[in-house]
């Protein structure tokens, strides 16, 4: 036995590794299920509001909705992150590819783009759709060979072309990082659960949106150009206030509001097991338990919401009786990015701001992040034009000490104060944590001021029915795949077969401990893969069993036909699984999602079946030689 | 159970009738791809595919009907999964010129059937876009708002201070969709999928595919020629090709045949050749393996023999693993759905092919390359 316990400890190991790595999917399917039960009222309601519905749509609907909260609830947020990620094509939702459009960038940039320079801009646009050359070296050729010099139109006189161009393409690649945040912040505040923006190549973008319902919605989120804007932080003396009468309202200290009341004792009923003081102090101030100040003596009125809050907080200043109490003027936005406090909780700053704008980003002219050479902290200096400049020195006149929020889109950026009066526009920001975050606000500014030109070059939405249908259709085909290769198993090589059927059972199982440990995404081509791999697997095993077979047949005992028939058989084992292996890291490279995934369970395939085939069965069939039971191989 | 015991087939001696049985099935299918053409789906020409699925089954040619009178030119309109479901696809880029009068008019209609006597400008009209301004700020989000139900994807341009443009982007599927709930009204549908492929895209696709598949070929190659000897590389190589050729050729000649099932070029059909070059190899680096060690073993029998004996011995594994790997495949293909029906065919026909390929291409190149250089095949 001692021989064999070294194996039996590996495999144990495996498979135990693996269960484990699995057992978050199972726990995800189950609160999946117990999360369908409570839809199913909610299904009720749209369909009473909207009785029209197609049923495919409102079942798409109820997907997504059951995707989002299974990926924000706490209680089974946990178990969504460490199960099996299931790619787009088996979770429905949207896969883009887009490119910062240099011809639309160019022509911005341009100083005053005349008719000749609009001709060769757009012969270069069109050469570029043909070739891999970039427009910019186009266009710097196409104006080279008319004798045209580029400080014509771009950079200053005495600038020579490569040095312009040079800037040009940095302008491009910072188009690209400007896109890249305008769509993540627009992403954020959707609230796509695992969103993924990646920057591919130079110029592109490839975003990756699961579980969207209204793919319209989705399109229009990323289209669209950024809105920058600088609006004023109301002070703590105006907000405050508002802020208390919010807080009576929905503690009920004003009797006009019965819904109120009911949110109040909703509450208590809720935080029983918090202890006394917290639950009486959700329970007398309902808004400040959500919305925490910073400041406790009051002297501004920022506050922290929990990331978890956030959408409540919303639903609770959409109230009526709550708008009621709220200004016209004024509204409340939340940073774009959250704070991380302790026991690792999200928080977001909530300000209240003016409503309209001081001034809107298009009067940005530049930005730059740097280190201030006297104190070495990182800050961000802007420039503005003529008109913006004007406006900003009243602005900073008649607002000194008084904080302005950069606003990108709906959401604070940061929220400087102003501590002098701007004369010239040309401005600067301190306060950067870090230079990551003061490059973050340069980007940011600039969106408002330069677009980010995108085009999308590819475009690929799978709803979420279809997902539904495609993993019932792919573990259908594993099921029956995986039946019929056993029967046949068995049936062929009787007692050997059986063991290769149990080790065709550990490889996938050991495929998918793999997949959900490594983070790897599952697709459907992903669960064909795996299917395919059942019909291969077994081929170590044929090839072996063969072997035995005719190592019996010359009059060797099991034991010395077993040990033979493993030997000879490695070499042609391992040459034709590493070709495999070969081609499934060159489709890797080749495909993109989908295909990905097919690539990744293929030669996650290889490699475990390698080791069940070659290691569990070798493992039985020497147990079964030691014990001295007979092994028949068919 | 024992099916294949003590066979003995002169495989190598009858290479000659195959040569010809190969060349024949080459011709067809180089003919076929030179006549009929590649038909390659929307990944790699561009264009755009919507796949929606009915309430209640739908008359196919009907909605032929109503979809070729949108005035996009060709379109393919063909049936997704069950009855309910259809595929529409264009291999247009954007919505034609002629037409673009007819959806301005559309949005234009919706615009003054919500919002009468509205005032309006028009900044902009491209191929792809219409950029309106409107006097102020809530009507144009209101607009935009209306714009977006009716299944235009509208947005704000936001980028001046005054805010009161609105862009509706003119998507090609959008068109369709929007035509087909105007004139389908008692049967309702619902988008299952939607891809959008750029012209650049597709190219590009086009030609990693190429790269892939020829950088596959090359590494198997590179691998063989250093684990037995080259001819038995160049052998290996040059039976891939076949199997690969061989498919194309009946993916072309198949093409439109069998009603129902879609045998176009896709990226995933690209995937499959991949795959089938990786799996095909298995069968004859297996027949190479045995053919080295019978030729260790048997020195002084002539090559031939010795590669009979190789392909005889192994014939039971390779068929049995053949089996398998098919039953699987046609599992795929019968459960697997429209998305992987290309996928699991392109793997049939290459698995076939493959194992054929090994003992009558693969092996039949060393021993020919063996006869004609009279050199002797050692290890």
């Amino acid at each position: 036995m001692k021989e064999l316990r070294f194996r039996l400890i590996l495999v144990l190991v495996f498979v135990g590794l693996s269960l484990y790595l699995l057992y978050p999917t199972l726990q995800d399917y189950l609160n999946s299920k117990e999360v369908s039960k409570d839809l199913t009222k909610i299904e009720k309601e749209i369909k009473a509001k909207n009785p029209t519905i197609p049923a495919n749509k409102l079942k798409d609907i109820i997907t997504s909705k059951k995707d989002s909260i299974l990926s924000n609830h706490p209680d089974y947020r946990d178990a969504r992150e460490k199960r099996i990620k299931l790619g787009l094509d088996l979770q429905g939702g949207m896969y883009l590819v887009m490119e910062v459009n240099t011809a639309k960038l160019l022509e911005k940039l341009a100083k005053d783009p005349d008719q000749i320079f609009m001709g060769i801009l757009k012969e270069a646009e069109a050469e570029s759709k043909i070739s891999d050359e970039n427009v910019v070296t186009i266009l710097a050729r196409k104006m080279k060979e008319k004798n045209i010099r580029m400080s014509r139109y771009f950079g200053s006189i005495r600038e020579d072309d490569d040095r312009i161009i040079q800037k040009l393409q940095e302008q491009e690649t910072d188009a690209v990082t400007r896109a890249i945040e305008i769509i993540r912040n627009r992403v954020d505040q959707y609230g796509v659960s695992e969103p993924s923006i990646q920057k591919q190549g130079s110029r592109r973008i490839v975003v990756e949106l699961p579980g969207i319902a209204r793919e319209e919605e989705a399109r229009r989120l990323l289209q669209g150009r950024a809105l920058l804007e600088f609006k004023l932080v109301k002070d703590a003396s105006f907000a405050i206030p508002i802020m208390n009468r919010i807080d009576e309202i929905l503690a009920g200290k004003i009797k006009d509001s019965t819904s109120s009341q009911k949110e109040a004792t909703a509450k208590k009923d809720t935080s029983k097991q918090k202890n006394q003081t917290e639950e009486q102090f959700a329970k007398d101030h309902p808004f400040f338990a959500i919305a925490r100040l910073i400041d406790p003596q009051g002297r501004i009125a920022d506050a922290y919401v929990k990331e978890t809050d956030k959408a409540k907080l919303n639903e609770l200043l959409q109230r009526e009786d709550i708008k009621q109490v709220i200004p016209d003027n004024v509204e409340f936005i939340f940073d774009a990015k959250p704070v991380v406090g302790p026991d690792g909780v999200n928080f977001y700053r909530l300000y209240m701001v003016n409503k309209e704008p001081e001034l809107t980003g298009g009067v940005i002219t530049d930005a730059r992040a740097e280190i201030d050479q006297a104190t070495g902290s990182p800050e961000v200096t802007m420039q503005m034009n003529a008109d913006g400049a004007r406006e900003w020195s009243r602005i900073t006149g008649a607002n000194i000490d008084k904080r302005c929020a950069i606003v990108l889109d709906g959401v604070v950026y940061s929220a400087p104060t102003i501590i002098n009066k701007i004369p010239t526009g040309s401005s600067r920001i301190t306060g950067s944590a870090n230079m990551d975050e003061a490059k973050l606000l340069e980007i940011v500014l600039k969106a408002g001021a330069l677009p980010a030109p995108v085009d999308i070059l590819e475009e690929r939405t799978v709803g979420p029915s279809l997902g539904q249908d495609s993993i019932s259709q792919g573990i259908n085909s594993a099921l029956f795949g995986y039946l019929l290769v056993a029967i046949f198993m068995i049936f062929y090589y009787k007692t050997a077969g059986s063991f290769a059927d149990f080790a065709l059972f550990t490889t996938i199982l050991l495929i998918l401990g793999v997949l959900a440990g490594f983070k790897g995404t599952l697709t459907l081509p992903g669960i064909a893969g795996i299917v395919l791999t059942m019909g291969m697997a077994v081929d170590a095993n044929v090839i072996i069993f063969e072997r035995i077979r005719e190592e019996l047949k010359t009059g060797k005992t099991i034991k010395a036909a077993v040990d033979m028939g493993f030997k000879n058989s490695y070499s042609a084992i391992i040459d034709s699984n590493i070709t495999t292996f070969f081609t499934g890291i060159i489709l890797y490279q080749f495909g993109s999602g989908p295909i990905q995934g097919f690539a990744l369970t293929l030669m996650i395939g290889i490699v475990t079946s390698l080791f069940s085939q070659l290691i569990i069965v070798r493992l039985l069939m020497d147990f079964m030689n030691l014990k001295g039971y007979k092994i028949n191989v068919g | 159970m024992r099916l294949f015991e003590n066979i003995n087939i002169d495989f190598m001696g009858k290479r000659t009738y195959f040569y010809f049985v190969s060349g024949f099935i080459l011709l067809i299918g180089l003919l076929s791809i030179l006549i009929k053409g590649l038909e390659f789906g929307i990944d790699f020409k561009g264009g755009s595919e919507v796949a929606i699925q009915f309430e209640k089954p739908v008359d196919i040619s009907y909605l032929r009907n109503v979809v070729n009178k949108i005035g996009l030119g060709e379109v393919e309109v063909k049936t997704f999964g069950g009855s309910t479901g259809v595929l529409i696809r264009t291999t247009l880029q954007e919505i034609p010129k002629n037409v673009l009068p007819v959806v301005k008019s559309r949005i234009e209609k919706i615009i003054n059937d919500n919002f009468p006597n509205i005032e309006k400008q028009e900044l902009e009209s491209t191929s792809n876009s219409i950029t309106y301004s409107f006097s102020n700020d809530s009507t144009a989000e209101a607009v935009a708002n209306k714009l977006f139900e009716n299944g235009f994807t509208s947005t704000k341009t936001s980028e001046e201070i005054s805010k009161t443009g609105i862009v509706v982007k003119l998507g090609i599927s959008d068109w369709i969709k929007d035509n087909l709930s105007e004139k389908i009204k008692e049967n309702k549908f619902n988008v299952l999928k939607e891809d959008k492929v750029g012209p650049k895209v597709g190219g590009e696709l086009k030609r990693d595919a190429v790269i892939a598949i020829i950088l596959s070929l090359i590494v198997i190659m590179i691998y063989l020629a250093f684990r037995f000897k080259f001819a038995f590389a160049l052998g290996a190589v040059i039976a891939l090709f076949h199997d690969v050729l061989i498919t194309l050729g009946v993916f072309v000649v198949l093409y439109g045949v069998i009603p129902g099932f879609n045998l176009e070029i896709s990226i995933s059909v690209v995937a499959a050749f991949l795959t089938l070059v990786g799996y095909s190899i298995n069968d004859t680096v297996i027949v190479f393996d045995r053919v080295r060690e019978q030729i260790k073993i048997h020195k002084t029998i002539p090559l031939e023999e010795n590669m009979n004996l190789a392909i005889n011995k192994t014939l039971s594994r390779t068929l049995i693993t053949v089996f398998t790997t098919l039953l699987t495949i046609i599992v795929l293909l019968i459960f697997g759905g429209d998305v992987l029906r290309g996928f699991a065919f392109a793997l049939l026909i290459g698995m076939i092919t493959g194992t054929y390929s090994s003992v009558f291409v693969a092996s039949a190149f060393v021993l020919e390359y063996a006869n004609r250089t009279n050199s002797k095949v050692t290890f």
